[in-house]
């Protein structure tokens, strides 16, 4: 079998054989109750709007529901596969609740066959990754297709970074070739909006040429069309949920500023998030004129990514899967940064809530979830979590900022060798 | 080298000057007054009570009041907590059967209950000496009320031993009680003032202690003034409390930047004179 092949098939084998005992319960639940509603043809913007006026009702503060906030695009690429979901087992609920802090009530025995479904968009996303990596590299194909935390996020949490990161490789790939295919697949890497600090980066590099520049921003404009729609149509909802609710998150993650989680203050909280935002368009607006053109553009996409690692207020977990295949390709990056996420994430949250799709199908092993979890919950009342998250955060930002400096160093010095 | 240079002065300066926000906000800007947080809690600090209500999909900490002793001013001992889970007002449950909404005012924290029969005012007004928590309404109601502790070694003069079963005590408004910190090896003291007799008053012995005390009464209004303090016994231990947090953040961030810039320097000359050797 060819060797290309051979990786993809067994980088796929081993995520539809986790895939549907894990879970991370609220980004799946707002993935599955997304689809029930697309389906229904309902407003997934109104529902989480509506849900957020009324928590700021209730607890008179400037808190959000944290419900579907990405790209209307992407619940397309689920609600097919949970469409087929009820041709076998009806449309029942299957997930109820799990918006934390609730808990989720599972059903069995749909449980497992429901989050195979709505992951398989994902396992196709890490496929197309892995296809791609093995046509260029296979050593970094494999270490794509079989790293534990890319697995992690994927299969056992199950979400969707994988889509960021074969669009944005595709449209790196597609650059040279085609400019109005590289926008629709960067338009499309915008299913998690943090990639938007590119959007200035590929201005600058097609700026002169005009034809090029149209045809990326026609390409780009394609994946936009929906949400002018929604603009449109109910303008409050959309606006709220994706920028507002975007916009004015407090920061924190894996990074420098998840101190922030200590400070229960959540004015001063959302003040002192304004911070790397100013800080981040300073620095983006200082280094795109100057790297952007004369760097290529793999080192200039993934400095400017390094940048919103760095001075984005919100760095979860999941976000350096978005350009993990990128980081391979780059010959001055260190590709082992995925260590410190992953690290975090059991920091975070206790490793057996994964496991509640397995851990609710019998009362014994739910009291031993429940016996768990009065350890973990006396752990980080204590405060003795917070600070090897707050050094691993830390870790992480320096991480990064060693590999940003490594492209910057590079790409100076080849501009500098460059022959007049 | 330069861009490097500049970089990492930067970074270092920046994470170490950000690392004490937490530091100088509990110090400087958080003290009296409400401060909300999370999914809807909200938290109030002086130099003697350390306040919590906690948010509105979990019944408990309605409010939580915590002592900060004077002998150890990070740590917060558990005085006395409000439950909206076990309290009712006209046989309504005020967690499941109500709608609550909490705002702040000044000192106050002002939380609403609403139900299509009758609408509750809770307030928690926190003073130097007191937590006064009053229920208002603009008619009469009546009102079963539950306030925890694990435990009270003593209230109102009555131990465990004079008390094995649930017991209702002399009308009074005044209940006073003691407990004691093991951690801290120290006693403390506390008292919950009426501002008027109510119905019956009830306490519920739990092992070493009473745990609970239950108010009923019939009235417009009612306020519940809490009072609490602790004396050392001997020399108290130290002991962490999540309180230490903000202390702790600076130590950790110069702690891992420093480690960076050793790595960077040191760890590239290593790998340089290997380089060297091997070549």
């Amino acid at each position: 079998m060819e060797e290309r092949l051979r990786i993809v098939l067994l980088a796929v084998a081993v995520r539809l054989a986790i895939a549907p005992f894990f879970m991370h319960a609220g980004d799946v639940g707002t993935i599955y109750e997304s689809s029930i509603m697309v389906l229904k043809g309902e407003n997934i913007y109104d529902y989480v709007y509506a849900r957020t006026l009324q928590i700021q009702n209730v607890t008179g503060l400037p808190v959000f529901f944290e419900g579907y906030a990405y790209h209307p695009l992407l619940i397309y690429f689920f609600a097919p596969f949970y469409w087929l979901f009820t041709l076998i087992a009806g449309t029942s609920p299957v997930m109820i609740d799990g918006h934390y802090p609730s808990l989720p009530v599972l059903i069995y025995p749909w449980t497992p066959l429901l989050l195979l479904m709505l992951k398989i968009p994902i396992i196709l996303a890490d496929a197309f990754v892995v296809y791609l990596l093995a046509g260029m590299d296979t050593r970094k194909a494999e270490i794509y297709a079989f790293c534990p935390y890319v697995i992690f996020i994927s299969v056992v949490w199950g979400m969707f970074d994988a889509f960021v990161a074969v669009f944005l490789l595709a449209s790196y790939l597609t650059y040279t070739r085609s400019n109005i295919l590289s926008g629709v697949f960067y338009g499309l890497s915008l299913m998690k909006l943090y990639t938007i600090v590119l959007l200035p980066l590929y201005v600058v590099r097609l700026f002169g040429k005009w034809r090029a520049l149209l045809e990326f921003l026609g390409g780009l404009a394609l994946t936009l069309l929906p949400v002018a729609y929604l603009l449109m149509v109910s303008p409050k909802s959309i606006w709220n949920v994706l920028i507002t609710f975007q916009g004015t998150r407090l920061m924190g993650g894996v990074n420098m500023y998840n101190f922030i989680w200590i400070v229960q203050d959540l004015p001063f909280d959302l003040l002192v998030s304004m911070v790397p935002n100013i800080l981040l368009v300073a620095v983006l607006v200082w280094l795109i004129p100057r790297f952007g053109r004369k760097a290529p553009l793999l080192e200039s996409i993934l400095a400017v990514m390094f940048i919103y690692f760095l001075f984005g207020k919100v760095i979860n977990e999941q976000f350096l899967v978005s350009i993990f295949p990128m980081i391979l390709l780059c010959k001055e990056c260190d590709h082992r940064l995925w260590v410190a996420p992953f690290v975090f994430i059991f920091l975070r949250s206790p490793f057996y809530y994964f496991a509640l799709p397995i851990l609710w199908t019998s009362p014994i092993f739910y009291s031993y979830y429940l016996e768990a979890d009065v350890v973990w919950r006396q752990l980080q009342a204590a405060g003795y979590l917070q600070i090897p998250m707050y050094a691993v955060g830390v870790g992480f930002s320096l991480v990064i900022l060693w590999n940003l400096v490594r492209i910057l160093e590079t790409t100076q010095t080849s501009a500098a060798m460059k022959p007049l | 080298m330069r861009l490097k240079r500049v970089l990492t002065v930067f970074f270092a300066v920046y994470i170490i000057a950000l690392s004490f926000i937490p530091l100088i906000h509990d110090s400087l800007l958080a003290q009296e007054r409400w401060a909300g947080y999370g999914t809807g809690a909200y938290q109030f600090q002086n130099q003697h009570y350390f306040v919590l209500f906690n948010d509105p999909y979990d019944g408990s900490s309605k409010p939580h009041i915590h002592v900060n002793p004077s002998f150890a001013p990070a740590t917060r001992i558990s005085l006395l907590e409000f439950s909206d889970w076990t309290s009712w007002v006209n046989d309504h449950n005020l967690f499941n059967e109500f709608n609550a909404t909490v705002r702040t005012s000044s000192n106050a924290l002002l939380v609403t209950y609403a139900s299509p029969e009758i609408v509750v005012r809770k307030s928690v007004e926190v003073t130097p000496d007191t937590v006064k928590v009053i229920f208002r309404c603009e008619r009469e109601f009546k009102a079963h009320l539950e306030i925890w502790r694990w435990v009270m070694t003593s209230v109102n003069g009555m131990s465990i031993m004079d008390a094995s079963k649930p017991l209702v005590i002399a009308p009074t408004n005044l209940i006073e009680f003691t407990f004691e910190d093991d951690r801290l090896q120290s006693v403390g003291r506390g008292s919950i003032t009426l501002s008027a007799v109510p119905a019956e008053i009830m306490i519920w012995p739990h092992e070493k202690g009473f745990n609970k005390i239950t108010i009923d009464f019939v009235n417009s209004e009612m306020s519940l003034t809490v009072w609490g303090s602790m004396e050392a016994v001997g020399t108290p231990p130290l002991i962490w409390s999540y309180a230490l947090l903000p202390y702790v953040l600076p130590v950790v961030a110069i702690f891992v930047v420093g480690l960076y810039l050793l790595v960077d320097k040191y760890g590239r000359t290593i790998k340089n004179r290997a380089t060297r050797r091997g070549s």
